[in-house]
């Protein structure tokens, strides 16, 4: 009979893997087993505590049967969980991050009062007329026109960034910072890079200084390559 | 079977009701049946407008509630014989004494015996505006120069998109004012039009005549010459699919001082 959990040595530590074939029951069995036969071995041995990986395989544990992997290493004082992890993620975990990834091409009239939200980073093609708001969850690339509201990072990061002409916007809002263009004094150039600095404050660079401005996001369009 | 349009605008003040009933007396000149509903319950004006205040005996809660047959409601308009009819809103209760589906029943019930139906909405784009458009085949949406109109009617597009009818909406910009659109103070027609992406159906100019006429209850489209009038009848023309060319921007004329003169000496 073959173990439902194996131990194995990685570069970063001690891995359990729990078999995703066997019933939940044996593994779990199997993982006590391991664990005891592990603390006889070391009794006279080791005195210090050993942080595990967890390993489910094509497994997905709920959270009831996390819970239960921490309450069997609760029975074992100089051992704890580091973390779980499984080959698997369910279909919403997989839209969620493909929506996050992706960039959205967006090339709808965005009319006074609506309200559009994105996950994600969005290429802008459409108009965004007054009192209408586009709220995007990542960086957002302006070729249309805007002269309503617009957000990039929303609810609150603080790292996206706002790319093309909104000279015209009502508002230009990141995270949580925003601004009424009114307001202020800046003028606007077409190419504008609307990024949050350092001192958490909007400012306004141009596309050639994007480099300077978020080296990261340079490096991600492939400035590195380029250059 | 008719064809049902929703006049509507967001603003309240930009003439859809006189465009309800301008457009309505034109239609039925050119030898159509017209049905006019009045959706501005509590606030009913299209009755006044027409001059018909004095005939209405039942209103469309009346209908709605089976309290009247809606051959009981329709008052007929006597200048055009059998051709325009109007169903009047009730005044002694609000927006919420009707639901769409009941609107949606008695459009359905005159669509059959008329070549138009043309629903007043309400302002705003609360319950009577949800009312309004339930029934309608297509919208013709009102705004005049102003930005606060263009706004509410981009707002209404909007949500026309979010509720689209089975035909593409018309615009119709209403109180056009010629001398303040030709030196830049106002959007022009063209920049209205497309700011708003929706099909333009006529332009209207402003008259005083169309607030004198409307006080006596005689629709502005009586009138043969006046160009309010004139932007009606082109209106109901290009809904009957005549291809009209959109009236020309003249300047109001100014007589100079040697016409005056010569004017005096022709009255004596």
């Amino acid at each position: 009979m073959h173990d439902a959990a194996v131990l194995k040595g990685t570069n970063d530590g001690y891995e359990i893997i729990l078999d995703d074939q066997s019933d939940l029951g044996e593994a779990l069995a199997g993982l006590r087993r391991l664990l005891e036969n592990l603390r006889d071995q070391a009794a006279s041995g080791i005195s210090q505590a050993i942080s595990f990986d967890i390993q489910t395989g094509r497994r997905l544990l709920a959270a009831e049967d996390r819970s239960k992997i921490e309450t069997i290493f609760s029975d074992f004082s100089s051992f704890s969980v580091h973390k779980v992890t499984s080959d698997v993620i369910t279909k919403e975990e997989s839209n969620r991050i493909l929506e996050q990834e992706s960039v959205h091409v967006i090339d709808q009239i965005i009319r006074n009062g609506q309200e559009i939200h994105i996950q994600g980073d969005v290429l802008f093609l459409g108009k965004i007329h007054e009192g209408g708001k586009l709220f995007v969850g990542g960086n957002i690339y302006v070729l249309g026109d805007v002269h309503g509201i617009i957000q990039a990072g929303y609810p609150d990061l603080e790292d996206k960034m706002i790319i093309g002409d909104v000279h015209n916007a009502q508002q230009v809002r990141i995270g949580e910072q925003y601004e009424i263009l009114d307001d202020t004094n800046t003028k606007i150039s077409e190419n504008t890079v609307v990024y949050v600095n350092d001192l958490h404050v909007l400012d306004y660079g141009k596309v050639e200084s994007l480099k300077q401005i978020n080296p990261k996001f340079f490096n991600r369009i492939g400035g590195v390559i380029n250059g | 079977m008719g064809k049902a349009y929703v006049i509507t605008s967001g603003k309240g003040g930009v003439g859809k009701t006189t465009s309800s009933a301008n457009i309505g007396t034109a239609l039925a000149m050119l030898g159509k049946k017209v049905c006019l509903m009045d959706l501005d319950i509590g606030l009913r004006n299209l009755d006044v407008v027409l001059g018909l205040d004095n005939r209405i005996m039942y209103d469309i809660v009346d209908v709605a509630t089976g309290r009247a047959k809606l051959a009981q409601a329709l008052v007929k308009d006597k200048r055009f014989d059998d051709l325009l009819y109007l169903l009047p809103a009730a005044q002694n209760t609000d927006k919420t004494a009707l639901n769409e589906e009941q609107v949606v029943q008695i459009v359905n019930e005159l669509k059959p015996d008329f070549d138009y139906v043309l629903i007043d909405c309400p302002a705003g784009i609360e319950q009577g505006f949800m009312n309004a458009i339930a029934g309608a085949d297509s919208a013709i949406i009102v705004t005049t120069p102003e930005i606060s109109a263009v706004r509410d009617a981009d707002r209404v597009v909007g949500l026309l998109e979010q509720h689209p009818l089975t035909e593409e909406p018309h615009l119709i910009i209403n109180r056009i004012r010629t001398h303040m659109m030709k030196d830049g103070s106002v959007m022009d027609v063209d920049e209205i039009t497309h700011h708003l992406g929706v099909e333009l159906l006529g332009i209207v100019f402003d008259d005083d005549a169309v607030i004198t006429t409307s006080n006596k209850g005689e629709p502005i489209v009586l009138q043969a010459e006046n160009p309010a009038g004139q932007g009606y009848r082109d209106i109901a023309r290009r809904l009957e699919g005549e291809s009209v060319p959109l009236m020309e921007m003249k300047d109001e004329v100014h007589p100079s001082f040697w016409q005056k003169v010569t004017n005096w000496f022709k009255k004596g």
